[in-house]
């Protein structure tokens, strides 16, 4: 069984290999110190089994375990935290398994044991459950992620959502465009744009039908030939017509950059 | 009484004390005013010159048994003082009524005052007169000594809810520390323990203890000692304390939850940590901390929960303890965030 450890803490992570050195049939292939180091990980090592802790800086470990459910077969999630909190309390009914620190061996040993019989579509229902559930979920798991993630054949690719310029939607994908480091790039992601605005609301707007733009990126608008009006962005060259019903917000927003 | 309080032999009984000049004062004042108003409602002095004489002769009585009065209340404290308030309240007026009639049977052998009236008439009129007035007056100390009763136990209450707290996830995180260390490092762990003891035995203490700033700081020391060992390089930690007077008394854990806050939101969200710098100068018998730490960039709809509860705790307790002198100031950035708390050196009464 090939486990992950994911906490930001060395001396837990020192503590949980120790304790799973003493597990039969146990084998700890990686240690990441946060959320997207744990996702980056688990698409180079492919564990069974992941114990994420919560509370990690960069990304937590209830977005990693959201991430880790876009993907066909995910590894089995097991929640560590050191106090149960409100986040925790609202998926409990779901869990794995959740360890609350300073974790026991033999919790421990029941936790794989249990994670190791669970079938695909368990684990899906796990990762699944830690994702915001339409709007009636509580406020502090209907939380903005900190990134978007892809899925590439068996691997997450991730985009951080401050490098996002704008999503897309055609008929069935959402392109996401990015720029991260000096190039650009674009995934396409199953979602609807409606549930991404409510998500990003403050950071992304809406300037189409099909289309949210990042604030932060907008630098102009321009008349096209056709005579209707596009949005130029920062760092890219890509220009997206403005439809009408949303011009005068985005004029606003524009002028308000400006200023 | 049925308030079970036993703060100090002082407070418990309801009559001010008749020994304090202050209050003496304030008596004297009374007393004044009274033959004031008795001389004023009597009709049978019109004549000028006969009010005056009236006056200072009222004056003269009253004053008597009041001063009188103030010292055996004054030399019977302590007896007083093993009766509870009833008993007590029953015994000063006895004492009151007492003291009025011998004085009234003395003033009427010296001085013949009016003649329109008889021996038996003039020592029962002064009696009523001095029965109403005692009675009047003692229920005055009594309500006065209810009010300030209910304001302290007001203020206790508010203290005892404004108990410093240390974050849970801070006390398991620790435990979890402990279990690490004690199979690689047992001595490190054994510090460990030491430090969180320290720690825990403050936020359990009494919220009226007070300590001096040498110990808090101490404590400090101990808590991010603890903090350093769980998130390692991540945590940097700069003192800068510019001649503080240690001995200065403080309420326990007021700047501690500073430092845990400035953990909490500033370095554990950084994957690379950060420093946080503590400062403390003194500035006219004021002394000033900062705990500055740096923010990690934010997202508009996620923030940590709790923020500024720790804070308002801090802030209140400051109030408590020093009025306007304590206070507690913010100055946040996009990237930084300060705690500035200010107070006195030498503690005035709040």
């Amino acid at each position: 069984m090939k486990v992950i450890i994911a906490d930001d803490e060395a001396l837990a992570r020192q503590r949980l290999r120790s304790l799973l050195g003493e597990l039969e049939g146990v084998e700890v292939v990686g240690e990441a110190a946060n959320g997207k180091q744990a996702l980056l990980l688990s698409n180079d090592l492919t564990p069974d089994i992941i114990l994420l802790d919560i509370r990690m800086p960069l990304m937590d470990g209830l977005e990693a375990a959201r991430h880790l459910g876009t993907l066909e077969d995910p590894p089995a999630v097991i929640f560590t935290t050191a106090y149960s909190d409100h986040a925790l309390a609202a998926f409990e009914a779901h869990a794995v398994d959740y360890l609350l620190k300073p974790i026991r061996k033999e919790r421990l040993a029941h936790a794989l044991d249990k994670a190791s019989k669970l079938n695909r579509a368990q684990r899906h229902a796990v990762t699944q459950a830690s994702a915001p559930i339409g709007n009636d979920t509580t406020q502090s798991t209907h939380r903005a992620r900190t990134h978007i993630s892809a899925r590439i054949g068996e691997k997450i690719q991730l985009v951080a959502v401050p490098d996002i310029i704008y999503f897309q939607a055609d008929s069935k994908y959402v392109t996401v465009r990015f720029a991260a480091s000096g190039q650009t790039g674009q995934v396409l992601i199953e979602a609807s744009l409606k549930s991404l605005e409510e998500e990003f609301a403050g950071r992304f707007t809406r300037i189409h039908r099909n289309a949210l733009v990042a604030q932060a990126h907008i630098s102009g608008m321009i008349k096209s030939k056709e005579g209707h009006h596009e949005i130029t962005l920062r760092g890219i060259p890509d220009q997206l017509e403005i439809s009408r019903s949303h011009l005068s917000a985005v004029k606003k927003l524009i002028a308000l950059h400006a200023a | 009484m049925t308030t079970p309080d036993t703060t100090s032999a002082n407070t418990k009984l309801f009559l001010p004390d008749f020994c304090d000049v202050r209050i003496l004062f304030s008596m004297v004042i009374l007393a004044e005013l009274l033959a004031f108003t008795l001389t004023l409602g009597n009709p049978t002095t019109h004549a000028q010159a006969d009010w005056w004489s009236q006056l200072s002769l009222v004056s003269l009585f009253i004053q008597w048994v009041v001063l009188s009065s103030a010292l055996v209340l004054c030399v019977g404290r302590r007896w007083l003082n093993l009766l509870d308030n009833g008993k007590a309240a029953v015994a000063a007026y006895a004492l009151l009524l007492v003291i009025t009639g011998l004085a009234s049977e003395i003033a009427y052998r010296i001085i013949h005052l009016e003649s329109n009236s008889t021996h038996l008439e003039f020592i029962l009129r002064n009696l009523t007169v001095s029965g109403i007035i005692s009675a009047l007056t003692l229920r005055y100390f009594y309500v006065q000594y209810r009010m300030k009763q209910t304001i302290e136990s007001e203020a206790r209450a508010r203290l005892q809810a404004l108990q410093a707290r240390i974050r849970p996830h801070f006390l398991f995180n620790s435990m979890n520390t402990i279990a690490s260390l004690t199979r690689t490092q047992p001595a490190l762990a054994e510090e460990v323990v030491e430090d969180l003891a320290e720690l825990f035995r403050m936020t359990l203490a009494d919220t009226r203890e007070q300590i001096t700033l040498k110990e808090e700081l101490d404590l400090c020391q101990r808590y991010l000692h603890i903090e350093e060992l769980r998130l390692g390089e991540r945590l940097k930690v700069t003192w800068n304390m510019q001649n503080l007077a240690d001995d200065t008394p403080l309420p326990a854990l007021i700047i501690q939850p500073l430092l845990e806050n400035a953990i909490y939101h500033g370095i554990e969200p950084l994957p690379e940590g950060g420093a946080v710098y503590i400062i403390g100068w003194q500035d006219d018998g004021i002394i000033n901390i900062t705990v500055n730490n740096p923010l990690p960039p934010q997202h508009p709809n996620n923030h940590r929960a709790g923020h500024g509860m720790a804070l308002e705790n801090i802030r209140e307790r400051l109030a408590v303890h020093y009025g306007k002198q304590g206070e507690l100031l913010l100055e946040r950035s996009d990237t930084e965030y300060q705690v500035r708390i200010t107070f006195p050196t030498a503690q005035k009464e709040p």
